[in-house]
């Protein structure tokens, strides 16, 4: 089953604010500004008093954190149950429902608004603490080695790869698909977890390995919320660090920020362990202008700058396996190299070519911009920095793809969650598909709206990075980066034109028949 | 003598590399497990209950597989339906085809059993079946064209086969390595104790 594509109509507006703000930046002209984040505490709170009503109580209750906790566990501890006793029908086994439909495809979402806010709950991280470092009122315990992680491993490398591996199984091996191979995958990730914290100090999965984290961690460079001093100068005349070392009450920051030099959300957790161990109370989290980091703040390197690139490759990568033209290219290939079964030698060849030609048409962008310019500006470092503008293009598509799945597939979620492990229903067919379009969140036309935006907005940040980053390093914009300009173009475009097709459903529809076999 | 060594790592990683090739390309003419998300679907279009199709290549041949229903109950009467055709010019394959089944498990011993050999009827080949027990099978098609082998292994749940020993593996494994920190972590604290004290005795000497 497909779901429709955006229409034509919609995807012309969007091709025309990105040539019109294409023409912009190469004419010089100046752009909508947007506000900077150093915006007064006073007048944060007059106008998001509710957001700061939220932190105050999250502040002053860490209760509020351990229930959202216990939630999330729970949850997961039923998805592995399911996964591993339920149905194995995926629509009607609740772990692949809440894995692969509510969670994977909400959790994007989730960073619009809330940031790293997932990282807090995370069930992988909750239940390792739990055995490694478990709090039991006053008594607490460390089953840790506390050893310092290699080398090689300090990087976001490991976290790469994992995340390759996981986009594998994912769209290769069909673990959505499967509720057995969706716990087994759940069950692999908190063995990791505790591992990891069992023989490296502080939150050593969390920090480098984790896909998941570091995926939030990167798209959070351009979400609204952020943890921040309130007043730089508190930090500056700081010598205690409380928030790197912890306190006697609070744990050290799991993954060694200093709050005061602090620049980008790329690693913070989200865990509010600094907002509480702060004598000073100068830490909270605040609202802040999107992308303030993408486009300015966020310091580049060359491991980060990779796993940019390819967040961009496999955001793609992933509209692209449920296209229609995919399986059948697929088959072909297969064909050619008399692959067969699964086709999984045939995805995997797939999948490093969908990697490899963005990569290396950015690399080339890159030196042509090089080349272009007047300043003499080092490979590495002019790639590293523009690689930024790959963000928000690969955000805005992330986005508007999982809006689609979230709302057309998450109909009748409710059900599967009053029978999670499916027993006694079987599919459907052509009921559900009736019923996917009767009972959809929002209507067909609001979700093209808003994919439409969300297109654009993706593709103006992008034009905001490349114009700031550029002149802070080439100091000039306009026709001398129209090689990554053409880049940008190239990308959202192709994003955009995979939105206007039909795509392949994630797992099909989840409206529960309940039938006497 | 390192000449010899040389030569006889280099011959040994040529052999790694030629069985690794063995083992990616040869797979056209072997068995296969079909399972996942290219090849395996719930037929969506019937109106009787779900069935579970496989369209994959083989060798020369397309095929095209589906079990009946998707998941029988133990008792429940079965069937196998499969097509196959070749790649290059479409001919339907037409002589016999056999089938058998085994218990789908990781190691140990599979027991496959016969269920019946089949000719073509109407382009397509049926083989029945009924399970009498819950459990996790692959039912294994076999027929042979130009003097080669093919073997198609299907996958099949029959009835509710849940495990919850993945749950009891991963404990074990956590439990096992929590254990092994503590008795590392206190061999570190008694060790830095006997240094310390050490220090202790010698600076008062």
């Amino acid at each position: 089953m497909t779901h429709p594509g955006l229409p034509e109509f919609w995807g012309m507006i969007v091709l025309g604010v990105m040539l019109v703000l294409s023409l912009l930046l190469v004419l010089n002209i100046k752009l909508p500004e947007i506000k900077t984040n150093k915006v007064k505490t006073s007048k944060v709170k007059n106008n998001y008093r509710i957001f700061i009503l939220l932190v105050s109580a999250f502040k002053q209750n860490r209760w509020i954190l351990m229930i959202l906790k216990l939630i999330t566990v729970t949850m997961f501890l039923l998805v592995i149950y399911a996964g591993l006793m339920g149905t194995p029908i995926p629509e009607r086994n609740v772990a692949t429902v809440m894995i692969w439909n509510i969670w994977w495809a909400g959790l994007i979402i989730s960073i619009f608004f809330l940031g790293s806010a997932w990282c807090a709950i995370c069930p992988w991280d909750t239940l390792a603490s739990w055995h490694v470092k478990p709090k039991l009122w006053l008594l607490k315990l460390n089953n840790s080695l506390e050893l310092t992680p290699p080398k090689w491993m300090r990087s976001v490398w490991p976290a790469l790869i994992m995340f390759i591996g996981l986009t594998w199984l994912e769209l290769g091996y069909g673990i959505t698909t499967s509720p057995y191979a969706t716990a087994l995958l759940s069950l692999v990730m908190v063995l990791m977890a505790v591992s990891f914290m069992a023989l490296y100090k502080n939150k050593a999965f969390c920090h480098y390995v984790c896909p998941v984290g570091r995926t939030i961690g990167f798209y959070s460079q351009l979400a609204p919320v952020e943890i921040r001093p309130l007043n730089q100068n508190t930090c500056d005349e700081c010598k205690t660090l409380e928030c790197f070392n912890g306190t006697d009450r609070v744990d050290a920051c799991p993954t060694q920020l200093v709050m005061g030099r602090l620049t980008q959300n790329t690693y913070c957790t989200s865990c509010g362990n600094c907002v509480q161990s702060c004598p000073d109370n100068n830490v909270s989290w605040r609202l802040r202008a999107p992308s303030q980091e993408a486009i300015e703040s966020a310091r580049p390197h060359w491991d980060e700058a990779w796993f940019m690139l390819v967040l961009l490759t496999l955001t793609s990568f992933h509209g692209i396996t449920m296209m229609e033209f995919w399986e059948e290219g697929l088959r072909g290939f297969a064909q050619v190299i008399g692959d067969s079964g699964q086709l999984l030698v045939s995805f995997t060849m797939g999948l490093i070519l969908s990697m490899l030609i963005p990569v290396s048409l950015y690399a080339l962008v890159v030196e042509l911009t090089r080349r272009l310019s007047k300043q003499k500006v080092e490979f590495k470092k002019l790639f590293t920095s523009l690689v930024f503008v790959s963000l928000p293009l690969a955000f805005s598509y992330h986005l508007a793809h999982n809006l689609n799945h979230m709302i057309r597939e998450s109909v009748g979620a409710s059900q599967v969650f009053l029978n999670p492990l499916g027993t006694s229903v079987t599919y459907s067919g052509v009921a559900d598909e009736l019923l996917i379009k009767n009972s959809m969140l929002l209507s067909e036309n609001t979700i093209f709206a808003l994919q439409a935006l969300l297109m654009i907005f993706g593709f103006w940040i992008a034009i905001k990075v490349l114009k700031r980053r550029s002149a802070l390093l080439l100091s000039q914009t306009g026709l001398n980066v129209l090689p990554v300009l053409l880049f940008m173009l190239a990308v959202n475009g192709f994003h955009l034109w995979m939105l206007m097709q039909p795509m392949v459903m994630r797992i099909g529809a989840l409206c529960v028949v309940p039938t006497a076999l | 003598m390192i000449e010899n060594l040389m030569a006889y790592l280099i011959n040994k990683k040529l052999k790694i590399i030629l069985i690794s090739w063995l083992l990616v390309f040869s797979t056209s003419a072997a068995a296969h497990h079909v399972l996942g998300r290219p090849a395996y679907s719930l037929n969506e279009d019937s109106n009787t209950p779900p069935s579970m199709q496989v369209e994959t290549q083989i060798g020369d041949y397309f095929v095209t597989y589906m079990v009946y229903p998707a998941f029988p109950k133990p008792g429940e009467r079965g069937r196998v339906n499969v097509y196959a055709s070749r790649i290059d010019n479409g001919d339907s394959y037409n002589g016999e085809m056999s089938f058998s089944v085994k218990d789908d498990v990781m190691f140990g011993d599979e027991n496959p059993e016969f269920l019946g050999k089949q000719n073509i009827d109407d382009g397509v080949y049926r083989q029945g079946f009924v399970f009498k027990k819950n459990g996790k099978y692959v039912i294994t098609a076999r027929f042979e064209s130009g003097g080669e082998p093919y073997i198609i292994d299907f996958p099949l749940q029959v009835g509710e086969s849940g495990t919850m020993m993945p749950v009891l593996i991963a404990l074990a494994i956590i439990i096992f390595l929590l254990m092994t920190v503590n008795v590392l972590q206190r061999r570190r604290l008694m060790r830095e104790k006997i240094i310390s004290e050490r220090a202790e005795e010698s600076s008062e000497e």
